[in-house]
């Protein structure tokens, strides 16, 4: 395909594929908030191949019919390319007169949204925003009105180098990197396999919608969401003090969940009702947010721009996301400039976050932009800790496998309960190596020497066997990590009281359940044995496998069509899908899918432990 | 040894054979491990199996997935519990796995120390001599995606044991060649019938057919 052309015309004189004309760059936030973006005219960017398509993200979409085969064929291909293999034409080719012929050019023009960036000299989000996306659009479908964004779509002048270098950057200037607008496939697959994942365990996140395809491994990655503003698209006009752009967003941000029926308030007395509501929205969905974080380890370094986020919690730009398999608690991502947060800081940044848009609410109701600090113990920050600290409790009773009723007893008659069997767990999970903090491929460390996964997942099995505790000696030989040397299990007065704690906690925690639920013990341990085996699987994903996987399936690329990668996603995903409750279905894949997927377990299994 | 064949089929057809298994077991509460072929979501399996033994007033199971890495404390259980069963699957990746485990011994052991062990078709075929009746008859055979060259398994009995064995003639001719060339007796069973080994005693139950010397056996 070497120039735009007219979809082809079925019978009745109609697109097939007609939902993707709506996407044309034209989306509401670009009247809504005029001070919020960037817009730029596009042209159509040749040589491009359809190396992925989500089938089932399209259909949820409802770009194309439930019924549509996960097969692509030649219209369909054209429509994915013509909608979305473009490349702006940025500040650079409007001063230069670069030449590009009249046929090529989107007849549309497609927004750089503007947010706050740390990495930005200005620090006030004037300059910064969507270094080298655009906004594709906005559909909605089945009462739900999704934003599509692609990545490696061309240098806008938000990008950091352009900002720090003073000069406006040719698309592709091999000069630099993230500042030349483009993006490469593995990108893309890293955030596709990543996002399935997660998306199936139960985190917001964005998805991969399609990825094209062009020479020398680069790539447009396509991703949709219901949503993707981030905080930082707040915090830019906060820090300017520009109430007015403030207000605009906040306005625009409000009306589209209500509209997604995100919000069970929807109407509001005032505007001070309405943005401290939105307020407590954040913060709800912060302090969940950041608690399944650091329960389920995962390592998104929230900071105070509000940029690795979504307003939602979910996670965004997956460059900097990890998940440990053990609680690395000192991990720090080594940015060049400086260090990123840990998982455990996590909770004060996304606590910041919330603080901001308390600061936001009361901006856009007095009109005066306070002190940050002036809300630091407002009722929305208190509403917040207490909210974590709920949460923490709920994940570990759903960690352990206990059932959504089983966990609300606990949660509503034993609290206290739950609680000091979250500290004696505590105490096991943040247990670390002797070896102390030291350097890593990508930033520094200090070893987890402890497994949770592997406790929870046979102490219910080995106790319902023989009816007994394990020893202390038995206890250690359970949980350790290959992290662990001789020195770190060192069996302390302090350790064997925290065993015989755990064990004797979790025991009343069952307890508690059977007496409640009117069951046996046995039964209850039978039932935390299958649900536990599920969500603490011995070989969960981690962001070094993920690394792995994409290593590999890069290497079989050239051989893999774009269904058959949409069937390994797939099938990926349901294999990492830990959710007890889900019923797993077998895709019948061919044979020689079979080995690559055994090819992409044994790595899981390999790295399980790892950052 | 005490030792059970499972072919396959629904949980009806097996009611049979299940309630053989229980009696060899002869305890109350008895434990129960669950070895799957492959890990690989082989926690629904393992659900399915609990939820089909707990009608027999068991309630005390063990999953025990062996082509993971496992701890010494929960494989003394395992060897403690009072009966092991081998689930179906491939049957090649499933005996490179107890392989790699080094598991065979131990469950020869098992069972030689009066464990009762049964199988569910791969499973059924690992306690024979070795697993060659996986590879066969050409069109309904597992594919050996481990590439393994010694086929040598349990050796508990001395026959071989083809499950999901359907009485046509395109089988028939199948086995009864294999039977020319082999000296062991092939037991083939169809789904839902199946072989309980009690000591020296050997007791079939449904309609199943013995393979020796080029011909065919209808038993029951």
């Amino acid at each position: 395909m070497n120039q735009v052309k007219k979809s082809p015309i079925d019978e009745v004189g109609k697109r097939s594929y007609s939902t993707f004309a709506r996407i044309n760059g034209e989306h509401p936030f670009k009247t809504q908030v005029p001070g919020g973006r960037v817009e730029y005219k596009a042209r159509y960017k040749k040589g491009g191949k359809v190396a992925f398509f989500n089938f089932e993200l399209a259909k949820e979409m409802g770009l194309i019919a439930k019924t549509h085969p996960n097969k692509l064929n030649p219209e369909l291909e054209r429509e994915i390319l013509e909608t979305f293999s473009l490349v702006i034409i940025n500040e650079y080719d409007v001063i230069n007169k670069v030449k590009i012929p009249e046929e090529d050019i989107h007849p549309h023009t497609y927004m750089a949204t503007r947010y706050l960036q740390l990495q930005h000299p200005d620090k006030t989000g004037k300059t910064s925003g969507d270094g080298r996306s655009i906004w594709n659009g906005s559909i909605r479908s089945g009462g739900v009105t999704w934003d599509i964004s692609s990545c490696g779509t061309g240098a806008t002048k938000l990008s950091p180098a352009c900002n720090i270098n003073k000069k406006f950057y040719q698309t592709g200037d091999p000069t630099i990197s993230y500042g030349c607008g483009l993006s490469e496939v593995g990108e893309g697959l890293e955030t596709l396999f990543f996002s399935e994942v997660l998306g199936k365990n139960g985190f917001k996140t964005e998805r991969v919608l399609a990825i094209i395809e062009f020479e020398k491994g680069l790539g447009i990655n396509v991703r949709a969401n219901p949503n993707l503003m981030r905080p930082s698209h707040f915090f830019g006009h906060l820090k300017q003090g520009n109430i007015s752009s403030l207000k605009q967003i906040a306005d625009y941000y409000i009306q589209r969940q209500i509209e997604n029926k995100q919000w069970p308030q929807t109407t509001f007395k005032n505007d001070k009702e309405k943005y401290y509501y939105l307020a407590r929205q954040v913060a709800k969905t912060f302090a969940e947010t950041s608690a399944k974080f650091e329960d389920d380890y995962i390592f998104c370094w929230l900071d105070w721009d509000g940029d690795n986020i979504l307003m939602d919690g979910g996670i965004i730009d997956y460059g900097s996301i990890r998940q440990f398999g053990l609680f690395h608690a000192e991990y720090r991502y080594d940015d060049v400039q400086r260090y990123s947060t840990t998982i455990l800081e996590q909770r004060q940044k996304a606590r910041y976050i919330v603080q901001c848009f308390v600061q936001i609410a009361d901006f856009l109701t007095t009109g005066k932009k306070k002190s940050i600090s002036q809300f630091r113990t407002h009722e929305t920050l208190k509403f917040f800790d207490k909210f974590f600290i709920e949460c923490k409790d709920r994940n570990l009773t759903q960690k352990i496998g206990f059932r959504k009723d089983q966990q609300e007893i606990l949660l509503k008659n034993h609290r206290s309960l739950v609680t000091k069997f979250r500290n004696t767990y505590t105490y096991f999970e943040r247990a670390q190596s002797k070896r102390g903090v030291y350097k890593v491929a990508d930033g520094i460390n200090r070893d987890a020497i402890f497994c949770m996964r592997d406790i929870l997942r046979e102490f219910p099995q080995i106790y319902l066997t023989r009816q007994a505790p394990l020893t202390p000696v038995e206890f250690t030989e359970i949980i350790k990590s290959s992290y662990a040397k001789k020195k770190d299990l060192k069996l302390t007065e302090l350790r064997k009281k925290q065993i015989s704690r755990f064990q004797h906690l979790y025991m009343e925690l069952v307890g508690a359940v059977e007496k409640e639920t009117h069951t046996s013990m046995n039964h209850v341990l039978l039932e935390l044995t299958m649900r536990s085996s599920v969500i603490n699987k011995y070989d969960r994903v981690t962001g070094d496998s993920i690394t792995y996987i994409v290593q590999k399936v890069q290497k079989l690329r050239p051989k893999l069509s774009a269904e058959e990668l949409f069937e390994l996603a797939r099938e990926f995903s349901s294999y990492q899908n830990l959710n007890p409750d889900q019923k797993k279905v077998t895709i019948d894949i061919p044979h020689r899918y079979k080995n690559i997927m055994q090819n992409l377990y044994s790595i899981v299994r390999d790295c399980r432990e790892g950052l | 040894m005490k030792l059970v064949f499972y072919s396959g089929g629904l949980e009806k057809e097996n009611s049979s054979l299940d309630r053989a298994f229980v009696e060899l077991m002869g305890k109350k509460n008895p434990v129960v491990t669950f070895i799957p072929s492959s890990s690989y979501l082989s926690e629904q399996e393992f659900k399915n199996f609990v939820k089909h033994y707990s009608k027999f007033k068991i309630s005390r199971f063990i999953h025990f997935p062996v082509d993971v890495p496992f701890d010494k404390i929960l494989f003394q259980e395992v060897m403690r519990s009072d009966a092991i069963h081998l689930g179906g699957g491939n049957t090649f990746y499933f005996l490179n796995s107890l392989r790699k485990a080094k598991l065979l011994p131990q469950l020869r052991t098992f069972a030689k120390k009066g464990g009762v062990l049964t199988g569910l078709s791969a499973g059924a075929i690992m306690m024979t001599e070795n697993i060659e009746m996986a590879g066969y008859p050409e069109f309904d055979r597992d594919e050996n995606t481990v590439n393994i060259s010694n086929l040598s398994s349990l050796n508990l009995v001395d026959y071989l044991f083809f499950p999901h064995f359907k009485n046509s003639a395109r089988y028939d001719i199948v086995f009864k060649k294999y039977s020319k060339l082999h000296s062991k007796i092939i037991y083939a069973c169809p789904d839902g019938a199946g072989i309980v080994v009690n000591g020296d005693e050997l007791r079939f139950i449904g309609k199943c057919y013995a393979f020796a010397e080029g011909h065919k056996f209808s038993i029951n």
